[in-house]
């Protein structure tokens, strides 16, 4: 459903076309960032909903789990009944839907930050593994990868979720453990690139731990594919968690997630379609960023004669 | 060749059988399987019993070779919920998400294809473009909004196709978009590019060069070559699509085996998730050993490394 | 495996050029009336499952022995032509002849004898027990006439009988099992049922060899079928496009837009459901829950609004209800039961006093109605009670409350339609698997006022039963329910109380 490319071997990860030149000026790259567009429109986007976040009791004064029935469903401004009190209107029960789309903001971000920050850390280490070794430890990593890439990460989820019951932390920790089979197969594949690069085997031969050699060797040069591929997998994890909330085990209410806010406004879809169109164009929105990011970031990031 | 083969059926096979220890423990990390089959009311006795008859008592070990071994047989006990074997539960969704996979990957290629021959084409053209946000922008909404959405305007507003189940094929026709909406971009990015190398090589050039019209190059020589990966993928992605349709079958309240695995899940009827689990990665497994052959066959350097 | 060819893609197109409308099997053309809800029995069994779609199923393809007519509320012949109580605990009843089940079969005592001694035994595992509990043993007094002997004096007897006891056929039964039956069942109503697709739902047809001169009058509509659609905004739309006839429980909000859609009324009616929350009130989900304390609990039915929320989320002829029962039930009554008014400041006070200034975290459940549960925990969080909302489907909800391990839940109950205040309380109160509090001395109350004759006596009991365990506050009741019918205009649909959509008396227009 949401997945997008699959991360198999078949499908050449288009983050790998990304392998840098080694240490990249940070001046070079604004100057390539500020040309491109995709970067700039994600990044824009994307930094004004994390300010969103950030700053949500500034934002609004509403608190977003206040509740007031008997001023449920009231519109947005633009509807004729709508009113600059509660300018994008108030939600099933009266709570004011602004605040919940800013405070729904840090959920989001918080699923989708954490859940990269789990698999990103799962897949690194293990792509990174099976590529600096290679041989043996590459081919049981190579296993683990194809085991997890069987299993349908929507049932999975589903399962565990009902098995331990469903909560933000559920979510975070589930999608984590499910996430990071891309993480491996870009770490992978560019750990395997730099590996036998002279500098590698120059820092081997004066005797450097291979722990020294993979934190300060390897990673700055496969860091910025995995970037990509954060940013990709942080959509996706957005995604899924409006999926999860869907089929009613995402995040439990009344916490106020984007994903959630869709799930539940679904039912008011076909004549008050406000409801879900709100939190339905932030979450398009801040997918889109991510993506928009991600691409850009790939081609910013790309060997001069590749862009 | 031979070995090739061999010793991908070998990882095939070795994965499938892990999957199916992760399944198989999904279903015991579910909680006491003899309270679950002897219902709340059993007395201590009967639970017991129970535990005894079906075999529960017995080390993890054998009580997984017992249930591989009934798998093998299509035998994956009965269902904790309806008074069914799960094996009828699921021979009887099969077919629908069977078709729902097939008829979405269908259409994703057709629509994939032709996008990725002419974004390549077109390369850096307003198509190009266009195709690359609309890839972007299709994979920022949620699927259940999409499947929503299409039933709204085709069903309740142009009234020009049922709204949900899976009596007929018109049925499938909402369900498939919506399914097979979130393979486009994949195929068309593989189809561009595999495009953009195939038209850059030597022998393009060389048609061309021998004056053949550039429709007959585009599409005899050029396209067959640069589809071939794509075959491959897509048969990776209806691996994928089978284990997504879960939402979409939710949405269109179709009864395959998503349905039946959601419905499962929410009624804690682990035996039914456990075989749709160990079902659709069997699947998928069988998928990618079916593309890796194929890339093989069409690629020897791979069977050499 | 279907190949995909560009044959039949092409047939794909054309049916989405020419607009086909697929298998609509619905609507008055096909004399089929489709009607949709969102959960299933999980076996159709009437007495082993506890849904109102298994009751609604229940009622069109089996019979009972006494039928309660809707309207005027009296116990009229139906299986049985009459019946006599020689004592309080022996009921003897005379069965009506030349009725046949389905499968061709004749009715006789033995299917009643068969039925209510079945039920009884541990093995048949019936899901309500108390349906049936209160029945000691059948006997047959000759081919069309059998004895009930009840446990105890039970005056809500003739009630149980209109009810939750349909009458099986023994022979049939016994040959077959539960589990053939659950496939292939077998009864003596109206509708005799023609498939059971777990999952999809049950299709239904009128009954060719029905007897003449039935209470329920005469059938019109030819074939009745019942789709399970898990998706409320889906069932929406099948209705809005004339996929099924008929819909309930549409949530108020869209009942009043679907109102101004052509060719769809819309209905309004109280039903006999009655929402509530109920506590773990002795502790079995954590020794240490500040639900075990009494002032907990009142400070939370202090603390929630159920005026606005009948006023504002639930509309159409619900009304706040302060007694764990229907109100309109035999022996249900409010008065002189203490009442918790809406008042949070009280609750804060109450919450502090019970050693919770701060309030606490807890899990809450829910099975249905996520609105209402949703705004119950707003209000819970207004006072500092910080619930996080569980929404499980019925039975998963019914199994992990039964294993203790449900800390607050918000419940609703529909008593089997059954019109006495015991189809309730006896549920929640007599130390059965879906009693939290398990209060002794409340069901030795209940198992006084349930067994008393004398209608004021058994009156003041309820009263005293129900009055404790609102002072306790081991179950806070909110609301009755209103359903929202919505249905084709081609119908002709009336809708009672007691929840029980009645297809066998609707007709097309």
């Amino acid at each position: 459903m949401t997945a997008p490319a699959p991360s198999s071997a078949l499908a050449p990860a288009a983050a790998l076309e990304a392998v840098p030149p080694r240490r990249s000026p940070t001046a070079r790259f604004l100057r390539r960032a500020g040309r491109n567009p995709s970067f700039m429109i994600g990044a824009t986007v994307l930094a004004i909903i994390v300010a969103m976040a950030l700053f949500a009791p500034l934002i609004t004064a509403y608190d977003p789990y206040d509740q007031d029935i008997a001023r449920r469903l009231i519109p947005p401004v633009w509807h004729a009944k709508g009113s600059w009190e509660h300018w994008l209107g108030t939600d099933k029960l009266g709570r004011d839907y602004f605040a919940r789309l800013v405070y729904g903001a840090r959920i989001s971000l918080l699923i989708g930050i954490a859940t990269v920050v789990v698999s990103g850390l799962i897949g690194t280490a293990l792509g990174v593994a099976g590529g600096y070794f290679g041989g043996r430890v590459d081919m049981a990593i190579g296993y683990v990868v194809n085991v997890r890439l069987a299993l349908p990460v929507v049932l999975i989820a589903l399962a565990a979720a009902a098995l331990v019951g469903s909560s933000l932390e559920t979510v975070i920790l589930v999608l984590g453990l499910l996430l990071w089979d891309r993480f491996a197969v870009v770490a992978r594949s560019a750990t395997m690139q730099v590996a036998h690069a002279d500098y590698i085997a120059a820092a081997r031969a004066i005797g450097c731990s291979t722990r020294r050699i993979v934190l300060s060797e390897v990673m700055p040069n496969i860091l910025n594919p995995l970037i990509v591929v954060a940013t990709l997998e942080m959509a996706h994890a957005i995604l899924l968690e409006a999926a999860l909330s869907f089929l009613g085990l995402g995040v439990q209410p009344p916490l106020p997630s984007w994903g959630l806010m869709i799930a539940e406004g679904k039912q008011f879809m076909f004549f008050s379609a406000w409801v879900i169109a709100i939190p339905g164009v932030a979450l398009a929105s801040l997918v889109l960023a991510i993506n928009l990011l991600g691409d850009g970031l790939r081609d910013v990031t790309a060997p001069e004669n590749r862009s | 060749m031979l070995l090739y083969i061999l010793r991908r059926f070998g990882v095939a096979l070795s994965v499938a059988l892990t999957v199916s220890i992760v399944a198989f423990l999904l279903l015991h990390l579910s909680g006491d399987l003899a309270l679950a089959i002897a219902g709340p009311e059993a007395s201590p006795a009967q639970v017991e019993q129970v535990r005894i008859q079906y075999g529960l008592d017995k080390p993890l070990a054998v009580q997984y070779l017992d249930w591989l071994a009934g798998a093998l047989h299509f035998d994956f006990g009965r269902s904790f919920y309806f008074r069914e074997t799960v094996a009828a539960l699921v021979a009887e969704r099969m077919p629908v998400t069977m078709t729902l996979g097939a008829i979405a990957l269908g259409l994703a290629l057709l629509v994939a294809i032709p996008l990725g021959v002419v974004a390549a084409v077109n390369r850096g053209g307003w198509i190009d473009r266009a195709a690359l946000v609309f890839c972007v922008l299709g994979q920022a909404i949620p699927t259940f909004w999409l499947g929503l959405t299409l039933i709204l305007v085709f069903a309740v507003n142009l009234r020009w196709l049922p709204v949900s189940g899976n009596a007929t094929w018109a049925h499938f026709v909402m369900p498939a978009i919506a399914l097979g909406w979130y393979a486009v971009p994949a195929v068309m990015r593989l189809t561009r590019n595999g495009m953009l190398d195939v038209l850059a090589s030597d022998y393009i050039r060389t048609a061309r060069a021998k004056g053949l019209r550039w429709p007959t190059v585009l599409f005899k020589h050029a396209l067959r070559n640069a589809v071939v990966p794509v075959v491959a993928l897509a048969a990776v992605q209806f691996g994928f699509m089978l284990g997504g349709s879960i939402v979409v079958e939710a949405v269109f309240s179709m009864h395959g085996l998503g349905h039946l695995a959601w419905e499962a899940i929410g009624r804690k009827d682990f035996p039914v998730v456990q075989a749709i689990v160990l079902l659709l990665a069997s699947i998928y497994i069988g998928l990618t050993f079916l593309a890796d052959l194929i890339n093989a066959w069409l690629d020897p350097r791979i069977r050499v490394a | 495996m279907v190949a995909i060819e560009r044959g039949s893609l092409w047939v794909l197109a054309a049916a989405m050029a020419l607009g086909l409308p697929g298998a609509a099997l619905a609507g008055k053309a096909n004399d089929t009336l489709v009607y949709a809800s969102d959960s299933e029995p999980e076996n159709i069994s009437p007495y082993h499952n506890n849904v109102r779609e298994g009751v609604i199923i229940a009622r069109h393809a089996w019979e009972t022995l006494v039928h309660r007519n809707p309207k005027t509320g009296a116990y009229e012949p139906y299986l049985a032509t009459s019946w006599t109580w020689v004592d309080p605990v022996t009921l003897d009843l005379d069965l009506r002849k030349g009725v046949t089940f389905h499968d061709g079969s004749p009715f006789t005592a033995d299917d009643v004898v068969f039925t209510f001694n079945y039920v009884l035994t541990p093995e048949a595992k019936v899901v309500t027990k108390q349906n049936v509990s209160w029945m000691a043993s059948t006997e047959k007094l000759d081919d069309y006439k059998v004895r009930i002997k009840l446990k105890g004096p039970f005056p809500a007897a003739l009630e149980y009988l209109a009810g939750p006891t349909p009458i099986f056929p023994a022979a049939y039964f016994k040959k077959v099992g539960l589990d053939g039956f659950a496939k292939a069942p077998v009864g003596t109503g109206p509708y005799r049922i023609t498939s059971v697709d777990s999952g999809k739902g049950v299709k239904l047809e009128k009954s060719k060899t029905y007897w003449k001169g039935s209470p329920l009058g005469d059938v019109a509509i030819g074939k009745l079928e019942f789709r399970v659609i898990p998706d409320g905004d889906t069932r929406m739309a099948e209705l809005m496009t004339g996929g099924v006839d008929w819909i309930w429980r549409v949530p108020t909000d869209q009942a009043k837009q679907l109102e101004s859609v052509p060719n769809v009324t819309v209905l309004a009616a109280e039903t006999m459901r009655v929402g509530f929350l109920q506590f773990d009130a002795i502790g079995r989900s954590d020794s240490n829950t500040p639900l075990k304390n009494e002032k907990v609990r009142q400070a939370i039915s202090h603390a929630i609004d159920r005026k606005a929320m009948v006023d504002n989320l639930v509309r159409g002829g619900a009304r706040v209800m302060n007694s764990a029962c229907f109100i309109d039930q035999t022996g249900c009554t409010d008065e002189g039961v203490p009442r918790y008014a809406y008042d949070p400041a009280k609750a804060k006070a109450l919450l502090a006093e019970a050693g919770y200034p701060n309030g606490f975290d807890i899990e809450f459940y829910a099975y249905r109605e996520r609105d209402y549960a949703e705004a119950v925990i707003g209000y819970l969080r207004a006072v500092g009670i910080r619930a996080k909302l569980n929404y499980l489907k019925y039975g998963a909800l019914r199994e992990l409350n039964r294993a203790g391990k449900v800390p607050i839940y918000y419940q609703t109950w529909g008593s089997f339609s059954v019109g006495d205040a015991s189809a309730f309380t006896g549920v929640w109160f007599k130390g059965d698997e879906d009693d939290m509090s398990r209060d002794a001395s409340i069901k030795a109350l209940l198992d006084k006022a349930d067994t008393t004759i004398d209608l004021a006596e058994r009156k003041k009991t309820y009263q005293e039963a129900l009055s404790a365990i609102a002072a306790k506050a081991y179950l806070f009741p909110l609301f009755s329910y209103s359903t929202n019918y919505a249905f084709s205009s081609d119908l002709a649909f009336a809708a009672q109380p007691d929840e029980m959509p009645r297809f066998y008396a609707a007709r097309w227009k």
